[in-house]
Order: structure tokens, then sequence, then C-alpha cells
């Protein structure tokens, strides 16, 4: 029902499911719930003020005591996966054996002893599987400013408007996410 | 009741859409094309995206070497980007860091060049708009609307005399303004070299080298589906995000818009990432695990494309 009910704010609910949302909502049950929540973690992610001040307020301070997920890197963990692939010389070698090399290190680790499998041990927020289940909405994270300075060099948006495009990646938002 | 109200507002907003492209509108994307190659310029633009603005300062020298481009945040921290024809750095004094893409390293950038620009109308109709008055420049509107819902619309506007684009809206299905770059103040002319310099960063800050290079993460056992219809793959790449993290780079375009999928390890991640959907302005960014690896999707495209994109990410070994 909650897919359903997000769906239904993102208008993209057939004509069932949109009555059947309808009358769950009329029911003033987990339905209802769900609708004020999406909506209000909608107004927050777009930075609208419209909430009662007290709302923002506590809402932003749950926020502010929530770990941060994902930091920068230490560099112990990389310094494994770390072939000669990438070291500055290797980069002089032919493309085509550095391609195949460095694509190596990129194939999943087939067997990975449990104890070192790193992924066993995290917390896993809705994971969504792929496929029609709606993904649980997220804030950005501090990563994402890397994604989009490395997407925007490619877009061809940049044809058109020239390096205005770029602010994006240097935003507010992009370099500290929950910041106003 | 509520997808027949959607339908009327629709039509409501595509309202022009039956109108076909017509080859002025194309004509004046390529005018546009040519002045952003061609012209230099200093202004003061306001990026809008929800409710926050953000204003920053532009400049650029066109001519020889590819011309050099600086952009500055002058809101809160001073962030700055600075292009030459070979590299963009990018300084950010929060973190003390520069992070540099070398742009000789991934030799195609695809440019929406001016042959191709009619292909655009395979996706957009394009027509001309109103004609209207911006930061003392009077300006023709240039309308691409979506003929479907894979992708989002544009709206443009450019000075009448040099087709130096003055203004650019992206409007969702609803006609909903998701993101707005607006010149408030700009001066077309030269630009003294002596303006154009760096910033001048600390010696201590650290420098990240993105280092580009060709790839193909199929050799790898990747494979990235059948792709969303129009959106074709324009590039393949390796790099480093942070310096310390291998990741692999496929962008999708549809000639305007772009998508990007990196696949990086998940060992990197000693946190959980965010798994799930986020959005900036008209940018989606869907965030997925497929075998140990994360996957990252960035593009200026609906939130259902950029999901449709991810979830054909595969792992499939030989």
């Amino acid at each position: 029902m909650k897919a359903n009910i997000s769906a239904l704010m993102d208008g993209e609910l057939g004509a069932p499911e949109t009555e059947q949302s309808l009358q769950a909502l009329r029911e003033e049950g987990e339905a209802l719930e769900a609708w004020r929540a999406y909506h209000l973690i909608s107004d927050a992610l777009q930075g609208r003020a419209l909430l009662a001040s007290h709302c923002l307020h506590r809402v932003s301070q749950r926020l502010a005591t929530e770990p941060v997920l994902m930091g920068p890197l230490p560099s112990q963990v990389v310094t494994a996966a770390r072939a000669p692939w990438f070291a500055p010389s290797a980069l002089a070698a032919s493309v085509a054996a550095v391609a195949l090399v460095g694509w190596m290190a990129f194939a999943p680790q087939q067997e990975t002893a449990p104890g070192l499998a790193p992924v066993a041990q995290l917390p896993q927020p809705a994971q969504p599987a792929p496929g029609n289940n709606e993904p649980a909405r997220v804030p950005l994270t501090p990563a994402a400013q890397d994604y989009l300075f490395a997407h925007q060099a490619y877009s061809p948006r940049n044809s058109l408007q020239g390096m205005a495009p770029y602010v994006r990646s240097v935003s507010v938002e992009a370099l500290a996410p929950g910041k106003p | 009741m509520i997808r027949a109200l959607g339908a009327l507002l629709l039509c409501a907003v595509a309202g022009g859409a039956y109108a076909q492209t017509s080859p002025e509108a194309l004509e004046w994307l390529r005018r546009i094309y040519q002045a952003t190659e061609q012209l230099s310029y200093t202004g003061t633009f306001v990026y809008q995206r929800g409710e926050r603005t953000e204003t920053s300062r532009i400049m650029r020298r066109a001519g020889e070497a590819g011309g050099m481009e600086k952009l500055e945040v002058l809101d809160g921290e001073p962030r700055e980007i600075f292009r030459t024809r070979d590299e963009i750095r990018c300084y950010l004094p929060e973190s003390r860091t520069i992070k540099v893409a070398q742009r000789s390293d991934a030799r195609a950038f695809p440019a929406l060049l001016p042959e191709r620009v009619s292909g655009l109308a395979a996706h957009y109709d394009i027509t001309l708009g109103e004609t209207r008055r911006i930061a003392g420049f009077d300006c023709q509107a240039i309308l691409l609307s979506p003929k479907d819902d894979l992708r989002y619309g544009h709206k443009l506007w450019a000075d009448v005399r040099s087709a130096m684009l003055l203004k650019a809206r992206t409007v969702d299905r609803r006609g909903q303004t998701l993101e707005q770059i607006t010149f408030t103040q700009l001066e077309i002319g030269n630009v003294a070299r002596s303006k154009l310099r760096p910033p001048q960063a600390a010696r201590e800050w650290r420098v990240e080298q993105a280092g580009a290079a060709p790839a193909d993460l199929s050799q790898a056992g990747w494979h990235l589906g059948a792709e969303l219809p129009g959106f074709r793959k324009i590039l393949e790449i390796r790099h480093m995000l942070r310096d310390t993290q291998p990741v692999g780079q496929v962008v999708f375009s549809d000639g305007l818009a772009a998508v990007s999928v990196f696949i990086e390890p998940w060992s990197g991640h000693t946190d959980a990432a965010r798994i799930g959907l986020a959005s900036m302005g008209a940018v989606n960014v869907y965030t997925r695990k497929v075998a140990d690896h994360l996957v990252t999707v960035v593009g200026e495209a609906p939130a259902a494309s950029v999901q449709r994109i991810g979830n054909t990410v595969e792992y499939r070994p030989q």
C-alpha cells in the first residue's frame, strides 16, 4: 500500500489502484500516515519552509543527530584494492592492456571468506528490488558531489550553456547535504 | 479521476506540443551552440531549484587553445571551477580539496554538435516561443517539449543579437520548474587574460586526480541491458573518485540529457551507502548494490528513466 501511496503522490498510479488508495486514505489508517510522512519528507527534501516551524525544527534536530553514513574512505581499505593499473606509469602503457588489467579489479570477488565480507555486517537500509518497486527516497550524501562533478563533464548540455551547469556540482546541497 | 486530471494538465501544459519542430527553432539551437563556443563574456547568474537559489559569477575567454572559463559561487564558501582546454579544476575550500578532471584523457567529449542538433527532433518538439527582455537583452524563447515521459522539457532564452543563452529552465511533465539558470547581468566582449586566473589555493590543499581512461566494462562481466529509448551509450571510461576509489562510468545520452552509470567495488564503502533515490533540482541519483558493487546512476532525467537504466545493470561473468 505504501508503494501505491508514493506512486499516487507522483501521479503515476493506474485508475483501479488510485481508487483503492483513495479508499485506504479515507480509512485514516497506515495509508494516511504514509501519505503524511511522504509529504513531510518531500517538503523537507525540497527545502520548502511551509512546514510549521516547530515541526521543521524537530526534524532538523533528528537529522543532526543521525550518523553520517557515507564518509571519506580510510586509505588502508583501498590499499588492498590498489592495482598497478592506476599508477601514473601504467596509464602510459598500452590502453588495451590497461583496460584489461583494470577491469579485473572491477570484477566482483566470487569467493570471499565470510569474515572478510564487510557487506555482511552492514545495516542495509530498505534495499529496493529492481523492478516495479518504488525505491526508497533518500537524501543526497556528501559523495554525490563527486558523481555530479564526474557526470557534468560529459553532459552535452555544456555545449549550449558553457560551464554554467557545473554549478550543480558545487552547490550547497551537493557539498553539504542537509545544510541550509 | 486523478488520472483524468493529470491528462488534462498535461494537455494544458504541453499546449503547443502538437506543433512540429520548426527549422527556425533548430537554427536557433545551432546559433546558441556557436555563441557558446565563440563568445567571451563576464556575467552573474542565479541557479535556482525549488526555493533554493545560489548566485555565481562566470567568466569566459574564447580563442586560443580552446579558451578558458571560470565559475565562482558567490554565496557561502567561495567555491570555484576553472576550466582550460585540457582540464577542469574544482576548488573546494571547505574540504581544502582540488578535484581535477583531465579533459584530454577522454578524447570524445560528447558535444552537442551543430550537425547533431536536428537529431534532437526525434525526441523533442522544438519550437519558438515568445520574445522577452532578460537582464537588458532582448531574448527569443526556444521550447524543447519531450515526446515521451523519459526526459524533461526545456525552455531556453537566447539573446536575439548574439544568441548567447541568458536563461535555461528545466521542467517536468507537469510543466513544473525543476531548476533554472538565469543571468542577472551579462557583458559580452573581450575578457582580459589577467582577469582569468586560477584561484589562489593554498599549497597544502589535497589534489584529487580523476585520471580518466577508456574502458570496457563488458570485458569484466558488466552488462547494462537494453537501453532506454532514445538514449544511447556515448562514453565508457574508468577513473578515480576521491583519489582512492576506482570507478567505471558509462554515459548515455539522447543528445541533450545525459545519464551516467558509475560502478565501483563495494569494499571501499565502509559505511552503508544510501540505497535508493535522491534528487536535486533536475538531477536524480539512484543507488543500487549489484554483485558486491555499488551502482550509482546520475542524470538530468526523470527518476523513472534514471531508475530504468540503473535496473538494467547486471554482472554476468563469462
